[in-house]
């Protein structure tokens, strides 16, 4: 062979193995728990065993702040190949555009969309573009707990069982066992949390919303709507249903999940995912326990919904196919088989839901398969946005459960209130712009505001007089590891966010439109936002008291004694101890019929509280909820700022023959002036910024009462996908809390003598 | 006040059906000191640890430098615009973080350091928080010392280690705490900046026992037990700068 020709030969050996040789790598991300990891594991190293060349990152992300981080990734650029999407997310994604339409690689890479029941593919298909191969669902279904009603000699309920035979159940299973006077068992459970009730609605043959999704009047306030709220908050009033708070409580704690559990309710609505937990209390001997259809009104026929969730592609994926071959094997029988030893789902796939049924002989499975044909799409899959919705229904049933508002007028009001809402989202989605894709670059942005300060510290520095001039250079030094610092994570955030707040951004897409005040015209119009602004300072008068509290703590504290450490690290716990952790212990000492605040109030001869949910006591629980999580971190500082006041004043005051009183007045108040000020500004900031308590034991409920201004602005990024619109908003909370912090400085700041 | 940290505690003994007893129970009926074997084992805790110390000292000795130079320029030193600097600096602590997050994403994003310890912790190697803390301190600390040591030939940085810092050790102390603190605690950062598990943090970790169905106490509290006892060790260290009577000795006369 000659050499060229070998050569040649050479290059061609070397070209192919890099094209067939070359791994590609793809990341997949879904919200599996601990023990679902191991099973998507095994599902995908299967599929690495059929596809060689491919290699897949798996990034699992349990809890409820996926979304947060999947929409990030995507407002990067840098979203995984694969993510597992719930279909409430769909219409917003389909909308914007952000999936990769899946259709083309059906046929070439052999893909069986029959094998999936086709009611749950319809959830992500928009003509003739399928956006998602669903891996899994589930209709909500009626837990009953066998062993209470064979003692209460109630027959099991059949598939073809009513609202009525419902009502009954829970009537004779709600008792008294020992004779005290108070309900020991329960019929059932309801809470205002409409992913629950919206099965009920749809049983009578009502709905929230018309069929094209346009309005809500003529549909929430119709009589077969109004009918089934009545019912089911009738549950409540009769006492059939314990008073177990707010969706938000029961649902943060697994109060109804815990009381199902341990025999206090006897019948549970919800889905396949709690299944894991019962089946383990189900072989330990503990439960005993049936599934039972929705039963079914007279006047509707027999319905259910389905929660699904699927594997999708965003649409700038650099290897479509490839990724498009790994969410459909993640859908596919292999992975629905790995993974039914979890039992949180019924798998999308026909084949594999039959198996399992087949395979089941408690009957629990077949009952689950035996309502799949009648369940319905959520609104939640087929209207963007529709989880604000969700909240303003929430909001309604508030009204009538908890202030005993009137049905129809209350159900008439907020149907009105829906329509503006659906109203306002549609003209949203509808709004035109100038056609120009532009993605705002972050770091052209930093480089601006890098030369704009180092302009001014250039400026500042010529500015000085010639004899302060090397002063100035040594302060600049000083300053500079933290300026830098600060143009790169605060003042190029601050600026991004200024200049979103005059733009549109939904956070997936790339494209922000100029849309000038839009933003803050919208706020001013905006009640809801009035709303959280008043919250907002409601709740920030919490922080006068909170260091009154800390400094006499702080008092206390500050001298040597025996266990004088342990004291303080004690106070200072609650700043140490895991927020979510604290923050359930709280929601169980408020819990209207359990809780110790309760038990506490009953000790005095008070009547019980509703606190968390009730519009007039939640704000005022939260409240004392953060002054106790704050006084830690406030005494600390009060410890620390009381070291420096010298001994020798005191002493020279005990010897003029002042009293303690005299003392604290003269002494210690002046001089703890500075730390005062700092605690006052840091605390007063802090709660003007709340959110995380409010995040986690309100949501803001009931009926907005908790709303702050945080959470609002929360919302309206993470919920709404409206980053310009709750950038306006942070904007507005900044300059408030910069005249408040000015007022401050010029009334209590002038007065520090720091001398 | 001690009694949600017992729950803490007695919850992360328990089975997890005695959890579901209703009425709840505040003793386990028997202890169940597996679950923190299991708690820590479940998930790859002791690299979860190291990230997280490796974070949380990094954040901590860079806060304490950068703050404290930056403190000493506010409350000590002479320059046009001292005020309006500071006021600037002040007014960042106001914008809520929650519309700050994405664009520091972004920018983390663009330097490639998705996955590394450079972005859990840069974020955080200053603190205008702990400028303002340490500012108000110094300005207390008498400045007959300051002018004493300056009249001893000490330029600026030596006033500042010499005179100001040992004077302030309470103040130092709060600030390594809650910067401490502050990296050992974070959640939503860790989580957003890193995808890979072995570069996870330990309050991500004992996130990952709340799963969107349900969320396993005993582990969980069992996690958040022991990743809370650093911290606890660490203030019971440091609390001994806040007796009264050790930092001012240097004052008489």
């Amino acid at each position: 062979m000659t050499s060229p020709t070998r050569s040649c030969i050479a290059w061609l050996v070397l070209f192919t193995t890099a094209c067939t040789g070359q791994e590609i790598t793809l990341r997949l991300a879904n919200w599996a728990s601990l023990e679902e990891m191991d099973l998507d594991r095994a599902a995908i190293s299967e599929f690495e065993r059929l596809h060689p060349g491919i290699h897949v990152l798996y990034e699992p992300n349990p809890g409820r702040q996926y979304e947060e981080k999947l929409l990030t990734g995507l407002a990067a650029g840098a979203a995984p190949d694969v993510f597992l999407l719930d279909s409430k997310l769909i219409p917003t994604f389909t909308n914007k555009n952000v999936l990769l339409d899946l259709t083309p690689f059906i046929a070439p890479l052999n893909i069986d969309t029959t094998q999936w029941f086709s009611n749950v593919l319809a959830i992500a298909r928009r003509g003739d573009s399928l956006f998602a191969f669903p891996k899994g669902f589930t209709p909500l279904m009626v837990y009953y707990n066998r062993e209470m009603f064979r003692r209460a000699g109630i027959p099991f309920p059949r598939d073809n069982w009513t609202w009525n035979d419902y009502l009954l159940t829970a009537r004779r299973l709600t008792r008294d066992l020992n004779g005290d006077g108070t309900t020991d068992t329960y019929g059932t459970t309801f809470t205002n949390y409409y992913f629950y009730w919206i099965v009920w609605v749809w049983s009578a043959g009502g709905d929230v919303v018309d069929p094209l999704g346009m309005r809500a009047t003529g549909l929430l306030n119709s009589p077969p709507t109004e009918l089934a709220l009545h019912f089911l908050i009738d549950l409540r009033r009769q006492g059939y249903a314990p008073d177990v708070g707010s969706w938000v409580q029961a649902e943060k704690t697994g109060m109804n999940t815990q009381l199902f559990a341990n025999g206090s309710t006897a019948m549970l609505l919800d889905g396949h995912w709690r299944m894991p937990v019962f089946i383990k209390y189900v072989r330990e001997g503990r439960l005993d326990i049936g599934v039972a259809p929705l039963p079914r009104h007279p006047s509707g026929g027999r319905t259910n919904v389905m929660y699904e969730s699927g594997w999708c592609v965003p649409v700038d994926a650099s290897h479509p196919k490839e990724a498009a071959e790994l969410a459909a094997f993640m859908a596919g029988s292999f992975a629905a088989r790995v993974r039914s030893s979890q039992f949180l789902e019924l798998p999308a796939v026909r084949a594999i839901a039959e198996e399992i049924v087949a395979a089941d002989t408690t009957g629990w499975e077949a009952a689950f398969f035996r309502e799949v044909p009648f369940c319905r799409q959520p609104w939640g899959s087929k209207i963007e946005r529709f989880s604000e919705i969700e909240w303003t229904l929430q909001d309604a049933v508030d009204e009538v459960m908890l202030k005993e508002a009137p049905m129809h007028e209350t159900m008439t009001a907020y149907a009105a209130r829906i329509d503006r809402e659906l109203e306002s989202i549609r003209s949203h989605e509808k709004m035109t712009f100038a056609p120009i894709r532009q993605h705002t670059e972050i770091l052209g942005m930093l480089a601006a505001v890098a030369v704009t300060v180092g302009g001014l510290v250039f400026l500042l520095y010529l500015r000085a007089e010639r004899r302060f001039r090397s002063g100035t250079a040594r302060a600049i030094g000083f300053l500079g590891p933290s300026m830098v610092h600060l143009c790169v994570f605060l003042l190029t955030p601050m600026a991004f966010s200024a200049y979103l707040s005059v733009h549109r951004w939904d956070i997936v897409v790339p494209d922000t439109p100029f849309i000038g005040l839009e933003n803050f015209r919208e706020m001013a119009a905006d009640p809801l936002f009035w709303n959280a602004l008043t919250n907002t300072l409601a709740f920030s008068l919490n922080v006068p008291a909170g260091m009154a509290l800390a400094l006499g703590m702080a008092l206390l504290l500050h001298r040597r004694f025996r266990g004088v450490a342990a004291l303080r690290a004690l106070y200072f716990l609650p700043s140490v101890m895991s927020f979510v952790a604290i923050a359930l212990v709280w929601m169980w000492i408020y819990h209207p019929t359990f809780g110790a605040a309760n038990y506490l109030l009953s000790f005095v001869g008070l009547p019980p509280l509703q606190w968390l949910n009730d519009t007039q006591t939640a704000m005022l629980s939260v409240v004392v909820f953060t002054v106790w999580l704050g006084m830690g971190y406030q005494m600390v500082i009060f410890l620390a700022g009381l070291q420096g006041i010298p001994e020798e004043l005191y002493d020279a005051a005990r010897i003029d023959g002042a009293g303690s009183w005299q003392r604290f007045k003269r002494i210690t108040v002046p001089m703890l002036k500075p730390t005062t000020f700092f605690i006052l500004i840091t605390s007063l900031i802090g709660s003007f910024q709340t959110f995380t308590s409010i995040y986690v034991m309100t949501a803001g409920g009931p009926v907005g009462s908790t709303d702050v201004i945080v959470y609002h602005i929360y919302k309206a990024a993470w919920e709404q996908l409206r980053m310009g619109y709750a950038s306006a908003m942070a904007w507005v909370l900044f300059i408030l809390i910069m005249i408040a912090s000015w007022i401050q400085f010029r009334v209590v700041g002038r007065n520090i003598d720091y001398s | 006040m001690v009694l949600p940290f017992l729950w803490m505690v007695s919850t992360a003994l328990m089975t997890e059906l005695e959890v579901y007893q209703f009425p709840p129970k505040f003793f386990p009926s028997q202890w169940v000191w597996s679950n923190f074997t299991e708690a820590l084992t479940l998930q790859p805790f002791a690299r979860f640890f190291l990230n997280t110390v490796i974070v949380a000292a990094a954040t901590t000795v860079a806060q304490l430098i950068v703050c404290s130079l930056a403190a000493f320029a506010f409350a000590r030193l002479h320059f046009p615009w001292r005020e309006k600097i500071f006021a600037g600096y002040l007014s960042t602590m106001m914008v809520p973080a929650i519309v700050t997050i994405i664009p520091s994403f972004l920018i983390i994003n663009a330097f490639g350091w998705m996955n590394t310890y450079q972005a859990l912790a840069s974020p955080m190697l200053s603190s205008v928080w702990g400028i303002f803390l340490l500012r108000q301190f110094f300005l207390t600390i008498p400045r007959e010392l300051e002018d004493a040591a300056r009249i001893d030939g000490a330029n600026d940085l030596q006033v500042l280690w010499r005179v100001i810092l040992p004077l302030s050790r309470p103040a130092l102390a709060t600030l390594a705490i809650f910067a401490f603190m502050g990296a050992w605690k974070d959640f939503l950062w860790p989580l957003l900046v890193t995808n890979r598990i072995d570069m996870r943090t330990v309050e991500v970790g004992i996130a990952n026992f709340s799963s969107m169905y349900q969320t396993d106490w005993p582990h969980q509290m069992a996690a958040a037990v022991v990743v809370m006892t650093p911290i606890v060790v660490l203030f019971l260290f440091l609390q001994r700068h806040f007796i009264r009577g050790i930092t001012m000795t240097g004052l008489k006369g």
